[in-house]
């Protein structure tokens, strides 16, 4: 479902982009684009490739080819692998893991991450109030964070990405362990985050999520994109799934001829 | 950004159950340690300990318990600070915060450097904290104001414990090239026992990890006099060697 204006300017360019881990081809000549205004998904299988391409986008791993540019707003194109700090202080992303230390109570991990992105500790204060309070995780503000649930830990993962307002966001399955409630508010927050003019490239299993909340729709399959599915579209686990036995019966037929060649 | 990270890294560190428990060991437990060998090796007893312990004790009064104090500070910082910095390193790895601490306007190497400055500022002060804990429980069992003799044992110690915390911080290299906390501690304990050995073959003098201890007392008076200046100091660019190459690390490498 697309409820936000026209999509913006390009914040993140992948071209072309591999990256093999030993002799698996993680990511195998990918290019996406995210731009301010919209929110992207990537769906796949587990093992698709969407994690390396997220880590790819945040500059966490080297391209073994192609290339990861990030275009933010008041900086030159820069390629991710290195991207100097000024281009990360507008980006924010959850990969796997939510940035949770048990030590520290839930508003402290909120501002010890808006520190780490560049906010002094005047300004991080006001603005993890300010996330924690759209995340609705205020009851939990003073609690250790090694206490919350897991659905809790998703939504302060989530405020530790946001905190300081970025304009690319990358999130790594975002609804993880949430309850339906909590399915619903992040949805909604991505929505707000998504209008403020943020681009946002979330990934998922789930194709009915992903289509209550993204714009775009890419389906990744054994490191390839394999097609597009349209939010607004009908039936899309069996568009999704007719794409992905398309894949694979077109990566059979070239290894058999391959073989007989 | 490197305002941050140290301010992020010195409240995990105050918070950590890990550095707290280890902070306590250290000082509270050197202490009685140093207490009880103290009072062993200079009573009259004949017990198997007391016969252990009596080589290790030179002089008398405030000379033999700080000079006790500063052999077993020269084991209690190298595991204590060892253990933490394994800890607050490979941890990331191991708990997977470590994809949070990049693609940030502070550097991964900032966080790195923050980290083994952290722990060695917390090992400084743990190590001020058991002298002057040394010092006040000397003074409560009656051995009188600390003499000229005394006070070199004391500065003897605290500086032991200084050279221990800095040999530490090359396991941060380890914790952070095999990605966890636990093959640093394994790297520690390996130490150890290499220290030992080293000690036993002679070649103590020249291994860094046993020349502060060598140096306070452990193999004798004599040992101790034949550590030259140069050999003292050796554990000064072995550890910062460590530190320079994992903040290395951090800058340059996937971190995942």
């Amino acid at each position: 479902m697309s409820g936000g204006g026209p999509a913006g300017d390009v914040l993140l360019d992948v071209r072309a982009v591999r990256r093999a881990f030993a002799d698996d081809r993680a990511v195998d000549g990918i290019d996406l684009t995210v731009r301010s205004g919209e929110i992207h998904a990537i769906v796949g299988l587990n093992g698709a490739g969407k994690s390396t391409l997220m880590r790819l986008a945040l500059g966490m791993l080297r391209p073994a080819a192609g290339s990861v540019h990030l275009r933010l707003p008041g900086t030159d194109a820069v390629e991710a692998w290195h991207a100097p700090a000024e281009v990360w202080a507008a980006v924010g992303h959850l990969v796997e893991t939510p940035f949770a230390y048990p030590e520290l109570t839930v508003t402290e991990m909120v501002v010890a991450a808006a520190r780490l992105r560049g906010m002094p500790a005047s300004a991080a204060v006001p603005a993890a109030r300010r996330v924690v309070e759209a995340l609705e995780l205020q009851r939990w503000a003073h609690r250790g964070t090694g206490t919350l649930s897991m659905g809790n830990r998703q939504r302060l993962g989530l405020a530790c990405a946001a905190v300081h307002a970025p304009r690319l966001l990358v999130l790594d399955e975002p609804s993880t362990a949430l309850d339906p409630a909590g399915v619903v508010l992040v949805r909604a927050w991505l929505r707000r985050t998504r209008d403020a003019g943020s681009g946002v490239l979330v990934s998922s299993h789930h194709l009915d999520e992903v289509a209550r909340t993204a714009d775009r729709i890419t389906v990744l399959h054994r490191g390839r994109v394999v097609g597009g599915l349209a939010p607004e579209g009908v039936d899309l686990e069996r568009q999704f799934f007719a794409m992905v036995h398309a894949a694979d019966a077109a990566a059979a037929c070239d290894a058999s001829t391959g073989s007989g060649a | 950004m490197t305002g941050a990270a140290w301010d992020v890294e010195l409240l995990k560190l105050r918070r950590s159950s890990v550095a707290r428990t280890s902070a306590l060991a250290l000082v509270l437990g050197t202490c009685a340690l140093t207490a009880a060998f103290t009072a062993v090796g200079l009573g009259d007893g004949d017990s198997q300990m007391a016969v252990k312990v009596r080589p290790m004790l030179q002089g008398t009064g405030w000379e033999a318990y700080l000079g006790m104090l500063g052999q077993i500070l020269s084991v209690g910082v190298l595991l204590a600070v060892g253990v933490v910095v394994a800890w607050t390193v490979g941890r990331e790895f191991t708990d997977g915060t470590i994809a949070s601490l990049q693609a940030l306007p502070t550097p991964p190497a900032a966080i790195a450097r923050a980290k083994l400055a952290t722990v060695l500022l917390g090992a400084v002060l743990c190590a001020v904290a058991t002298v002057a804990l040394a010092v006040v429980l000397g003074l409560l069992i009656g051995l009188g104001p600390p003499d000229g003799a005394g006070l070199r044992a004391g500065g003897r110690a605290l500086v032991v414990a200084l050279l221990m915390a800095v040999l530490t911080l090359p396991l941060a290299l380890v914790a952070s090239v095999r990605r966890g906390y636990l093959p640093g501690v394994g790297a520690l304990l390996g130490i150890v026992v290499v220290t030992q050995v080293a000690t036993v073959a002679g070649a103590g003098a020249w291994f860094p990890w046993a020349t502060p201890g060598l140096w306070a007392g452990m193999g004798g008076q004599a040992a101790a006099d034949a550590v030259t200046p140069l050999q003292l100091l050796l554990p000064l660019p072995v550890g910062l060697l460590g530190a320079l190459a994992t903040v290395r690390w951090w800058a340059t490498a996937e971190l995942r």
